[in-house]
Parts: C-alpha cells; structure tokens; sequence
C-alpha cells in the first residue's frame, strides 16, 4: 500500500513539470517572490537545440545597432579592453568533468545537445581596431596554452589572467599584439580533479594594491562533499605584492562576474544561485560584495530560506545570511557583468551591462539576453530592460548565447557569445 | 529411457549451453539492492557523500542486469504453459515487476543532489525494494527447488 501511495506521489512529482512558473518579472528587483520548494523525479528541463546566425544579428532595443566585432572564435568567454582600446577575447572551456554519478552521464548528453560541451582555444586572442569603426584590423593570438581561463586585470605593466587552476602574471609594456614571455604564478586557486564551477572571474581593486576572484562552488549543493568545497563559493581578495589571499565574501554560489559600482566605488558581482528545486528557485542576482559578509550558500538561500538538501545543517551560519541585492529571477544564468561609464551610449550610463548566458532547468527558458540594470547614487533604481535579444530563433534554436561584456574605447558594449563564436559591438543607433 | 510428459519437469527456454540464464543474473540485482540499502543507512548516519554515490551507482548497476533477468525470466513464464500454471510463478513476476518500478524510482530519488537523494524517500524505497525481494526471491527458489522448473530430466 505504501508502495502505490509512493507511485502515486511520483507520478504526481512529475506532472508538476507541466506546470507553468511565476513570469520571471515578479523574480526581477529587490524582493523576489519565492515560492514553495520542489524536489523532484526529474526536474523541469529545457533546453535549446543549436541553431546558427547565419545572416542574422540579434536583435538590440530602440535606438540601438548591433554588429559583430569579429567572429570565428572557440569558445569565446571573456572580454576585457585594454588602456590603448586593443580588445581582449578569452577563448575557454572548463576542465573534463569527472562522471561521479550515474546522473552526471546524463547531464553530459543533455548539455552537449545545447552545445554546452564546445571545446574551448584556452587563448587570448586580440583585436584591434586602430579607426574605432567597429571592423579590427589587427588580430593576433595574445596569449596561448592557458588552463581554462577567464578573468583578465591589468595593473601598470602586470597583466593576470585568471586560470581556473591559479593566478598567473605576464609583463605588458602596452601595445604589444602577442605575448610569449612564461607567466609568474601569484597564487594558487581551488581547481581540480573536481573542478564543477571552474570560470575565476577577476577584477583588480583601483589602486591596483589587490586582486578580488570569484570561485565558484564545486557543486549544485554539496553533492560532490564539503572536502571538494574548501575555499570555494566565495570572492578571494588576492594581495597583489604577496599573493597572499583571504576569503573577502563568502557564501556566494558562482561569482560570475565582478566590477566596481561607479557611484560608490563598492565591488559588486553577478552569481548563479542553485539548481533543482524549481524552475522559480532560486532567482540568481547581482549584489554589493560586502566585506566579511556570508550569502547563504549551501546552508540557505535569499537570505536566510534553508535548503533541505544540506547536512549537517549550520544553523548558526544561517542566522548570519544577508540576502543579496537584486535579483535577476531564476535560472538566467548570469556570466559577465560590467557597469558603463564610457560616453558612448548615453542612455545606459551608470548602471550595469550583465551577459545572461541562459537556462536549462527552467521551462519556459529564461535569459539568452543582455540586460541593463539601472542604478542610481550607488544602488540598483528600476526594473532590468532588455538590451541584446534574440539569441533564440523562432523555431526555438539558440543561435547564440551572451557571456561576457565589456565596454570599448568608443564606449560601445562588446557581449561574448560563446554558442555563436563571435564578438558582437553594440552603438548609440542614429 | 525418457520419462513421459507429465513426469517431465516445466522447462526454461532462456538457455545457454542447457543452463538456464534467469537464476544465474539474479542474484546481481538482489545484491546490488541490498548493499544500496546498507549504504544508505551509512549515508544517513554520517552524512558522507561518497554512501549516497555508491548508492546510485549500485540502483543504476542493479537495475541494468534486472532489465536481462526480466526478458530472461518472461521468456521462461511465457516459454512453458506448465510454468504459468505455477501461482508462485505468477507471485514471482508481479512481485519482482513491482520492485523494479519502486527501483527505477528509486534511481530518480537518488539523482537529486544532496540529502534529500536518501533520505527519507529514497531510503524508504530501499527498504521496499529489499522486502518484496526478500519475498520474491523465496518464491524464486521455490520455483526450481520444489516445482523443478529448468530442472534437467
């Protein structure tokens, strides 16, 4: 009897997968709605076959134009322009995941369909577009053989390209198109054999005394065992002289993405929440990095919401859980993020670019766009407005999927689309 | 000399070299089912992952050899009308298909990540399991042992 009464319930289980969720606009702002928690057999997935652009650009909001910068690349993730306007493209992919689970099998077929499983260059590729009208006339492999990396900073004439596995330092004179002096390791970061969340993203603090990295979880939620989390989910700030490290903010699932808010002058950063309780849980954000501060993960979510899914449990550490500030609603997958004080398009300025690469454990899916988030006096003012859409196509393929931005020397936003193999510059439109 | 029909005993149809196929994968399962049992207990005491991961290795195991020991045992129900008239052959197939479902469950509970993978769903599955098959598992063994089933004349 007990038996058909858990058949029952499974069955149950899985036909709330055909339930449609909240729109993701009630998840967007300071107060997200958060409903009740789900587990489930087989959570809501989707995801889009790859399609291709073909002659298409995506789509950009009124008083906009959209253009590739260049394209052909492998796996383009990060992008970063240096003080002579040369643009920095960062070509990777993560390391091999390890199958530990029969599931993790799964999850593999399932995301090489979306394309997910491209092979990265591991380069730097540079462009440079001496005119500013938006077609490079120089390209070179910048930097080559790289561990999956991701964040760039450069302070004086030290650049560090932040390998999944460490920090590493090169000399930059300025205007250089290649680099082949070896690297100086500064420090050592959380990598492998299991390296789940492997993107370090990385800024530089303005005096250029410090370095702030965001490494990722090693995990959903601490499957892989608290071991593998050692130092992980949280924002490093790395002594620039020394490279010693300390852990600056904990607590944040993936830090994605790092920049300073131009007002304030505080750091804040975009995170990818967890995974598979819901398709409305939980919203990923974008907050001020506050230091010394915990944000919940594994323990609890939004504050101080617990996850069942974590033992032992840390009650203590929950009671201590802020809530981040502004989320960006579920599953959208935040992967860069930068916050515009070029001249170059007027209407954004002050707030913050962020690349949404896209859902996959969401139906209807949600993200595969740019959004901007307006600020005012150092906090987010209003709701996120769509800026580069159309990564999907009408027949529900995605063409493309944004990761990184940037702002050029023009002012212009440079988005990474990392599906479409290209770089895509949006200008004020006439 | 041979013995007449109604003295013969019910024959298996799934053979390899004259050995019945069905009796030798079962225990596969049966063992890969009680260890999942066992491993979960050790999971919700300590809280190790490692427990909860050598469960779905061994539901995922157990339930692709169950799928051989299924097609093998229907081919020997359906293979001899004188098996189908055996009611503990009927038990044994019901029995055993209901504690593939709650397996198959099982193996979706225990691809949730974290606690809630075992505990208390999937380990109260486990537990089933183990029960039907503890049962079904008798009734198995009374097939060949009492009613001769793939037996050799």
């Amino acid at each position: 009897m007990r038996g058909l009464a858990l058949l029952a319930g499974a069955a149950l289980a899985l036909s709330a997968c055909g339930e449609k969720p909240a729109d993701p606009s009630t998840q967007v702002g300071a107060n997200p709605q958060l409903p009740k928690l789900n587990q489930y057999l087989l959570p809501p997935m989707k995801l889009a076959p790859v399609g291709s652009w073909g002659n298409n650009t995506p789509a950009v909001a009124p008083g906009l134009k959209i253009a590739a910068l260049a394209t052909g690349f492998q796996h383009p993730r990060q992008l970063y322009v240096l003080p002579n306007g040369d643009v920095l493209v960062v070509e990777s992919s993560g390391p091999p995941e390890p199958i530990h689970r029969p599931k993790d099998f799964i999850i593999g077929l399932i995301q090489g369909h979306a394309g997910a499983g491209a092979k990265g260059a591991q380069r730097i590729t540079l462009l440079r577009d001496t005119n500013g009208d938006g077609k490079p006339d120089v390209r070179s492999v910048f930097l080559e053989n790289l561990v999956s990396p991701f964040g760039v900073a450069l302070v004086g004439h030290d650049l560090y390209v932040a390998n999944t596995d460490a920090v590493v330092r090169y000399p930059y004179a300025g205007g250089e198109t290649r680099i082949t002096a070896p690297g100086t390791k500064l420090t050592d970061l959380p990598a492998g054999p299991i390296d789940h969340h492997w993107t370090k993203s990385m800024v530089a603090s303005r005096d250029g005394s410090k370095l702030y990295v965001g490494v990722g979880s090693n995990s959903n939620i601490t499957e892989n065992g608290m071991e593998a989390e050692r130092e992980r989910a949280a924002v490093w700030e790395i002594d620039r002289a020394t490279g010693a490290h300390r852990l600056f903010a904990t607590g944040i699932r993936n830090p994605t993405g790092l920049d300073w808010e131009p007002a304030s002058g505080q750091l804040w950063a975009v995170a990818n929440e967890r995974d598979e309780i819901g398709p409305n849980l939980v919203p990923d954000y974008l907050t001020s990095v506050k230091d010394g501060a915990f944000y919940g993960w594994p323990f609890s979510y939004y504050g101080q919401h617990i996850d069942p899914r974590v033992k032992p449990q840390r009650l203590d550490l929950v009671k201590k859980a802020i809530p981040p500030d502004y989320a960006l609603s579920s599953h959208v997958a935040p992967l860069g993020v930068v916050f515009n004080t070029g001249a170059g398009l007027p209407q954004y300025r002050g707030g913050a670019f962020i690349g949404e690469h896209g859902s996959w454990d969401r139906s209807p899916m949600n993200g595969y766009k740019v959004v901007y988030v307006p600020f005012s006096g150092g906090r987010p003012a209003g709701k996120a407005q769509d800026v580069v859409t159309g990564f999907i196509d009408a027949a529900g393929k995605a063409r493309g999927r944004p990761v990184g931005v940037a702002i050029d020397r023009t002012g212009a936003l440079l988005v990474a689309d990392d599906l479409g193999n290209t770089v895509w510059r949006v200008t004020a439109g006439r | 000399m041979p013995l007449p029909p109604e003295h013969r005993h019910p024959r298996s149809t799934a053979k390899i070299f004259g050995h019945p196929i069905h009796p030798m994968l079962v225990p596969i399962p049966i063992t890969c089912f009680i260890l999942t049992l066992l491993t979960d207990i050790v999971y919700a005491e300590t809280y190790d992952q490692q427990w909860a991961t050598a469960s779905s290795w061994l539901l995922a195991f157990g339930l692709v050899v169950a799928l051989f020991a299924i097609i093998t045992g229907m081919t020997d129900f359906v293979g001899d009308k004188r098996v189908r008239n055996i009611r503990a052959a009927w038990l044994h197939g019901i029995g055993n298909g209901v504690a593939s479902i709650l397996a198959i469950i099982n193996v979706f509970v225990h691809s949730r990540d974290g606690y809630t993978s075992v505990v208390p769903t999937g380990l109260t599955l486990s537990i089933l399991t183990v029960l039907i098959m503890a049962v079904t598992a008798w009734l198995g063994s009374t097939l060949v042992y009492r009613h001769g089933v793939g037996v050799a004349n």
